[in-house]
């Protein structure tokens, strides 16, 4: 038989009761302590949650180290009343938190998770899904392709170049020992088509069907990315996903584990039509095309296993290797929506090319860069200097270093990819 | 500070603000800070300006064809070379149109801190919480001065400069009430009960808007307009100075900014506590130092239904350096 609903709310009010009687004893002990580092020290074990939970209570824990310390005994112990209190509370705590394993003050108090809270500050942005959604093809038709999460991929201009395959290099070894070769993609660069844009307004329809179209057999006929995203949010394929592209040319890009040189073999080019703009400008996309953008993103992720840190801007991964100098290309080197793509802002993370081959950056990107990025760009300088200065080296001595790595990297390459690279 | 200062401590509280970096640390007879301009000025190389800055123990860098001074010395500089400061931090992150802006925070750091290197101290730095749609810049901010500190040698962790208030002033409290800083680039509030915080958030209205927006108003220099700031305005109704008009208008603006903020958090914030008794609220910070600031503050949040009683509000008992000791405070409870 089950109890009735007022049973139910007289618990709750005795529990409430119950916490109220321990937050007050929490803050009786807490008084105890003049310095305010160990009153702090008390509180936060009293009030926030960690991995000792089990069986123990916050207070009793709080209780046991306050009980260590010589001013909470001589202060306490005199309140001879506070002490019967104390045993009352103690057992009191227990039942309250064995109900609940909320916070052991207040149960409406958000728990601070010191570990979780490591973990936020570990991982830049890591409040962005890291998992994509699960994504599956429902029907494939010749001319179209369509998924799960309602996005339709039209062939019509679909091409095939050759299967793709490609050498990963450890980012932890000093020698460019046994890279691995890899034949799935590893990311995502995002473009901008930079073609001619006829304003977006119904009366200038049929230019913008045409441009659109010149558009598509243009990057047809040059087998350039993968994916073109078009002003209504069409999403054509271009070049099959098991294939390389041309798009990204001369590139670098590193995740936590490996380096990716040159990312026409090793990442999927999606290009949105759109002109590049300047910081200080709008968006040059418009809803149809971020929600397009959002839908491919994950169906390609979902596919792919490909890691949110890997889905980057043509800014973010071009390189002129002549000059030494990263942000050849500089597309998306602001406005790229990683957020409403459903990634990190991936603007944050400093650019493998500058930390990891010395290349400078290109002066362009302190006008055009968005400021997070930017932010990024003075890290990744800052970073070769404090490793310069770590090893006893001038910053040009320690630069020509990383840049001899990259050298022996695209050796390492040329020796074992007979694919033509593109310079795009 | 002494070097002999920083070798007997263990901890080290920093206020990296947008326009002082503030360093507390424990003595024998409490808590000491120092405290620096987080700004630069740049002057053509000479030979003979190195030798003198040199001789004079002026804190400088040499780069390219200028020579970059750096921290308290930047005003006098300035105002000999007629020049106006810089900053390398913007809106309470590091200012990314400043190339080297990390840099300057850290040899700023090293003044305050007296040391060159540290010894594995814990150090807690002020962060201020991310003003709407600006979280990853914080992150970024957050994430380069983390590193920095390593780098230095220290044990760095970031804590929220609204919590750092609470740190600092709230200990009669049990670290339970609102803290507000009211610093150069931002005003940053946090709730907290028996130190545990419950909201944080920063908004872009702070003592450089006031200036900046006074000055363009008036046609002034806003250097010139932060000056008649902090020597001579007052909140005293009765304004017959044109810039003190300006600076009374953009000031009031700032506080009806803060408090419709805190009124706003307060209205979305779930998993509110239950407050069993009134909370005091403490205003810290440069910008709330101009007399009457508090006496305003308060007739605007009293005329604002919130929906927590406020016991007392008060100007913090070191307001330039509550952030700081506060930082401290958290830094000293990680030992």
């Amino acid at each position: 038989m089950n109890p009735p609903h007022s049973y139910y709310f007289s618990l709750e009010i005795v529990l409430m009761y119950l916490r109220d009687m321990v937050e007050r004893l929490v803050e009786r002990c807490a008084s105890c302590f003049s310095d305010p580092a160990e009153r702090l020290q008390f509180l936060q074990r009293a009030t926030v949650s960690d991995e000792g939970g089990q069986g123990r209570t916050r207070f009793t824990r709080a209780f046991g180290w306050a009980l260590a310390r010589h001013e909470f005994v001589r202060k306490l112990l005199p309140i001879a009343g506070l002490a019967t209190l104390i045993t009352v509370a103690l057992g009191i705590a227990v039942v309250v938190e064995g109900g609940s394993r909320q916070a052991a003050i207040s149960p409406s108090i958000p728990p601070v998770n010191r570990q979780a809270e490591e973990q936020l500050n570990a991982s830049p942005n890591a409040e962005a899904p890291e998992l994509p959604p699960r994504v599956w093809l429902v029907e494939a038709t010749q001319g179209f392709d369509l998924y799960s999460n309602g996005l339709r991929v039209e062939n019509q201009f679909a091409t095939a170049t050759g299967p793709r395959t490609y050498l990963v290099f450890a980012r932890n070894l000093r020698e460019l020992e046994a890279p691995e070769r890899r034949s799935s993609p590893a990311g995502i660069v995002f473009h901008t088509t930079e073609s001619h844009m006829a304003p977006f307004e119904e009366d200038h329809n049929q230019g913008l069907r045409r441009a659109g179209e010149g558009l598509l057999e243009y990057v047809c006929r040059k087998r350039a990315y993968h994916f073109v995203i078009d002003r209504f949010g069409r999403v054509f394929r271009i070049v099959r996903e098991s294939d390389h592209a041309n798009h990204a040319g001369h590139s670098v890009w590193a995740d936590q584990n490996w380096i990716y040189v040159n990312l026409n073999e090793s990442f999927l080019g999606v290009a949105f039509e759109a002109q590049t703009r300047r910081e200080d400008e709008p968006s040059p996309l418009n809803p149809a095309q971020v929600h397009a953008g959002r839908i491919l993103t994950d169906m390609l992720r979902a596919r792919f296993g490909i890691a949110a840190e890997n889905c980057v801007a043509h800014g973010q991964v071009s390189i002129n290797p002549g000059a030494r100098q990263a942000g050849y290309h500089t597309d998306w080197s602001a406005h790229l929506p990683f957020r409403e793509l459903g990634l990190r802002d991936n603007y944050s993370q400093p650019l493998p090319s500058v930390v990891l081959f010395g290349f400078e950056t290109d002066p362009s990107f302190s006008h055009d860069a968005s400021p997070v990025f930017r932010q990024a760009l003075l890290v990744a300088e800052s970073d070769i200097q404090q490793e310069a200065a770590a090893r006893n080296l001038a910053i040009e001595r320690y630069r020509e270093t990383l840049q001899e790595r990259y050298k022996d990297t695209i050796k390492a390459l040329a020796a074992s990819t007979p694919t033509q690279e593109n310079s795009q | 500070m002494t070097n002999a200062a920083t070798q007997a401590t263990s901890a080290i509280g920093l206020d990296v603000g947008t326009s002082r970096i503030v360093a507390a640390y424990r003595e024998d007879k409490g808590i000491q800070c120092d405290t620096q301009l987080n700004a630069f000025v740049t002057i053509p190389f000479s030979k003979l300006t190195q030798s003198v800055l040199k001789k004079e123990r002026i804190p400088h860098l040499v780069q390219d064809n200028e020579i970059t001074v750096y921290g308290d010395e930047s005003e006098r500089f300035a105002n000999l070379f007629h020049k106006e400061t810089r900053r390398p931090m913007l809106r309470g992150v590091l200012n990314p149109d400043e190339t080297g802006s990390l840099m300057l925070v850290r040899e700023i750091v090293r003044l305050v801190t007296g040391r060159e290197q540290g010894d594995g101290q814990k150090i807690c730095f002020s962060v201020p919480a991310a003003p709407l749609g600006a979280d990853a810049e914080v992150h970024a901010h957050e994430t380069a001065l983390k590193e920095m500190l390593s780098r230095l040698g220290y044990d760095p962790r970031g804590i929220s400069e609204g919590l750092a208030v609470v740190y600092g002033e709230m200990e009669n409290s049990n670290y339970t009430g609102i803290g507000i800083s009211c610093g150069g680039g931002l005003c940053n509030v946090c709730l907290a009960y028996l130190s545990v915080p419950v909201f944080t958030f920063s908004i872009p209205k702070a003592g450089d808007y006031i200036d900046w927006s006074a000055a363009k108003l008036r046609g002034e220099s806003a250097t010139r307009i932060r000056t008649i700031k902090e020597e001579s305005f007052h909140f005293n109704g009765q304004f017959t100075n044109k810039i003190h008009q300006a600076l009374n208008t953009y000031y009031e603006d700032m506080i009806q900014a803060l408090v419709a903020a805190l009124k706003d958090t307060f209205a979305s914030v779930q998993n509110m506590p239950k407050l069993n008794r009134p909370i005091p609220l403490v205003l810290s910070g440069g910008t709330a130092m101009a007399p009457g600031f508090r006496d305003r503050f308060e007739k605007t949040l009293r005329d604002t239904d919130l929906p927590v009683a406020i016991s007392e509000i008060r100007l913090g008992a070191s307001a330039l350096n509550s952030t700081a000791r506060g930082a401290l405070v958290a830094a000293l409870s990680e030992l």
